[in-house]
């Protein structure tokens, strides 16, 4: 403890008496987050806890670095196991449900009533879209820190070369494969350009066709109980066709898996007309591309709909009264307008606080970024994130697949039929103890 | 211009081409092995650009610039990575080789009921797969206190079954005659180790010591787990702070030139010492 204030002496050259005197009075919490988009993102959270202590002094919370969103939630895990929980995590916001069903979180609405307020009306200052995964079981479970949802950006050179208009980019997938069969460029035998890319790599692929099954009509999954996915459907089937077509029928997109990285990497260098990506990755796009480009809703077959990305804010169990009070009052104060709308300035990420959007430097970025209003007003067609019991496993199995179609190994509905019975096997303790779970004979 | 052909006698050619083709074999093999780290130090010189094809180029085609650098030394604390990654590795590496070189002894050299079972059981450990212990030794570290330290980092390794059986078998290769000439002087066991074993033995550590260094080094998923404060961050973890993003395009520049930081200790210390690691794997069969 005494070489803790001193260190908080030496590093902020406060007054003796005062500093010391402040620090032994401190609950010390710890918070972990990961780093899922590019730029100095883990300065800039570090910076912002710098501030909160600032305004706390009661409280001295420390960001930790844990990685990847995986990563985060295999630390947090093993933390929790090993009784070291963090105060809060930052934790990818479809994996709440797990920690959930495991009994590991904390009901947030003790907290919510203590200060005179109800669920509902905590719930009501994030975008409608935010709660099925927040809010489950009848309880809050996590409070939106920052989110996502896939969008369609465009290179707008490369349209105006072709005669297409950059201002009415594809609404349907009927446009968007006469668009990409448009800008696809070859040479010989050789694709030079590609008329679209999708990021393939894990986790991303999962999301993306949440999407696209999602603007085909399907579900995806069962967003009241984790024991059920829809992969072997007609929705499902329907979009995981049209990416076989687009890249062996149309051959607009690469028959090989292309991660994130090397999709906005292609975007970046002109190498792709089109690409499907976070808004998460906006401001890093907006930053970085040279060619003049413009964003749009993910088009749809059957309606417009997307899943939410990105990460809520969940305060493992097995906390000290003190802790859990300073826990409450930083993820309030993360998700607080003001925080939440320099994050996403910061990001790319929307803020999922809407009353953000009613400060004057958020209308102001607003009005000087219209792509960042296009991933605002594709909100309110936007779902819940795709949850069950054993997620990862559950997405993979599905990922697996796709991943096989793309590169021409499988057939659709056979690659549907695999993973449908892959995920119902990794869901299968879950069910036999929950759905499946009936009376025997009396 | 007119330069002399260069001379070549019949038998000196058919050497010659056999010589030139398992060179050319060899070139061609560094090459691929090497273009990794050719592309990282290209591409850390290489002007931010998002946008060119060149990026994935090999060829220097630019004015280099240490932009890239200069902004990953400031993205993290590097002498304090430095110091962290230095300290783990030394304090791991030290811990083993007292542990493998007594251990190694006593499976080489003392004989005691169940010897064989003991050490096969040991060498079952170099089956398990390092994450599925990620939360028992998680457990024991917090239960001892070391929850968010460096000996926490360090502990798990202290002890090493593939250390242990290298001795084991460096210490079969030495023949028994200069223990029992030491034991007529009058030598104690520790005596024989220290004084007999270890200074014959040097080769196999200082093999062991490599693949120890290295691995520690380079390692990212167990320092993760245990260390939460800045203050202990190691390399690895640093580096993957301010590179990793799961949702967006890299940095490619900045990447690799906080890889080149992370990577030249380790391949300056072997360029400086190539000589003596080739003698000890050699000499001590490791690959």
């Amino acid at each position: 403890m005494l070489t803790k204030s001193l260190k908080l002496l030496g590093a902020t050259g406060l007054a003796l008496g005062v500093g010391l005197g402040v620090a032994q009075a401190q609950t010390e919490i710890e918070m972990f987050f990961p780093v899922p988009v590019e730029g100095k993102l883990a300065k800039e959270m570090q910076s912002l806890m710098e501030r909160f202590n600032e305004a706390h002094p009661e409280i001295e919370a420390t960001a930790v670095y844990t990685g990847s969103y995986d990563e985060t939630n295999l630390k947090t895990r093993a933390a929790i196991k090993a009784g070291r929980p963090p105060a809060a995590v930052i934790m990818s916001a479809n994996f709440i449900l797990e920690y959930q069903l495991n009994d590991e979180i904390e009901p947030l609405d003790p907290l919510i009533e203590a200060e005179g307020s109800s669920a509902d009306a905590f719930m009501d200052r994030f975008w409608p879209a935010l709660h099925g995964n927040a809010r489950f079981a009848d309880r809050v479970w996590a409070v939106p820190f920052h989110n996502s949802t896939p969008l369609l950006y465009i290179n707008a050179d490369h349209f105006r070369e072709v005669g297409l208009d950059p201002d009415n980019p594809p609404a349907t997938w009927q446009d968007w494969a006469a668009a990409a069969s448009k800008l696809v460029k070859r040479e010989g035998g050789e694709t030079t350009r590609w008329g679209l890319m999708l990021p393939e790599n894990y986790d991303y692929l999962g999301w993306i066709m949440t999407a696209l099954t999602m603007s085909n009509g399907g579900l995806y999954y069962n967003p009241e109980y984790g024991g059920e996915v829809y992969y072997d459907t007609p929705s499902m089937l329907g979009a995981l066709t049209f990416v076989h077509d687009l890249a062996h029928e149309f051959e607009v997109m690469p028959a090989a898996i292309t991660d994130g990285k090397a999709v906005s990497t292609a975007f970046f260098a002109g190498q792709t007309s089109m690409v499907v990506l976070s808004t998460g990755s906006l401001s890093f796009i907006r930053e970085n591309m040279k060619d003049d480009y413009r964003v749009a809703f993910v088009p749809r077959n059957v309606r417009n709909a997307v899943a939410i990305g990105g990460a809520s804010l969940m305060m493992p169990k097995g906390l000290s009264e003190e802790k859990k009070q300073a826990a409450w009052t930083l993820m309030n104060w993360l998700t607080s307008p003001e925080i939440s709308g320099h994050w996403s300035r910061f990001t790319g990420y929307f803020a999922p606080n809407r009353q953000a959007y009613e400060l004057p430097e958020m209308k102001q970025f607003i009005a000087d970024n219209p792509d960042a209003k296009v991933a605002l007003d594709q909100l309110q067609y936007a779902r819940s994130w795709f949850a069950t019991y054993n997620t990862v496993a559950v997405r993979k199995a599905l990922e697996d697949q796709v991943q096989a179609v793309i590169t021409g190994d499988k057939q659709p509905k056979e690659a549907l039929e695999a993973a449908q019975e892959n995920a119902d096997a990794q869901m299968r303790p879950y069910v036999e103890a929950t759905a499946l779970k009936l009376p025997a004979s009396m | 211009m007119a330069a002399p052909r260069p001379l070549m006698r019949a038998g000196g050619a058919r050497f010659d081409s056999g010589r030139l083709l398992a060179i050319a074999l060899l070139a061609g093999v560094a090459l691929v092995w090497s273009t990794p780290l050719l592309w990282m130090l290209v591409a850390s010189l290489r002007p931010q650009n998002f946008g060119g094809l060149d990026m994935a180029s090999l060829w220097p085609d630019f004015t280099p610039t240490l932009a890239n650098f200069a902004e990953a030394l400031e993205s993290a604390d590097f002498a304090r990575l430095y110091l962290n990654t230095i300290l783990v590795c030394a304090g791991i590496l030290a811990v083993q080789l007292a542990t493998i070189t007594l251990a190694g002894y006593a499976f080489a050299r003392l004989s005691f009921r169940g010897r064989e079972v003991v050490f096969y059981g040991f060498l079952l450990q170099l089956m398990l797969v390092p994450p599925i212990l990620i939360v028992p030794n998680l457990t024991t570290i917090t239960r001892l206190g070391l929850y968010d330290s460096l000996l926490g980092v360090m502990a798990p390794y202290f002890a090493s079954a593939f250390g242990v059986f290298l001795m084991r078998q460096t210490f079969r290769t030495i023949p028994r005659d200069f223990e029992e000439a030491a034991v007529v002087d009058g030598a104690s066991w520790w005596q024989l180790i220290w004084r007999v074993l270890v200074p014959l033995a040097r080769p196999g550590m200082v093999a062991f010591a490599i693949v120890s260094v290295v691995s520690h080094w380079n390692e990212f998923l167990w320092p993760l787990m245990v260390v939460s404060s800045l203050d202990n961050q190691t390399l690895t973890v640093g580096l993957a702070s301010f590179t990793m993003g799961a949702e967006s395009a890299s940095q490619w520049g900045v990447i690799a030139a906080g890889t080149c930081l992370v990577a030249a200790p380790l391949l300056l210390a072997f360029g400086l010492f190539q000589r003596q690691f080739v003698n000890s794997f050699l000499f001590s069969g490791v690959k």
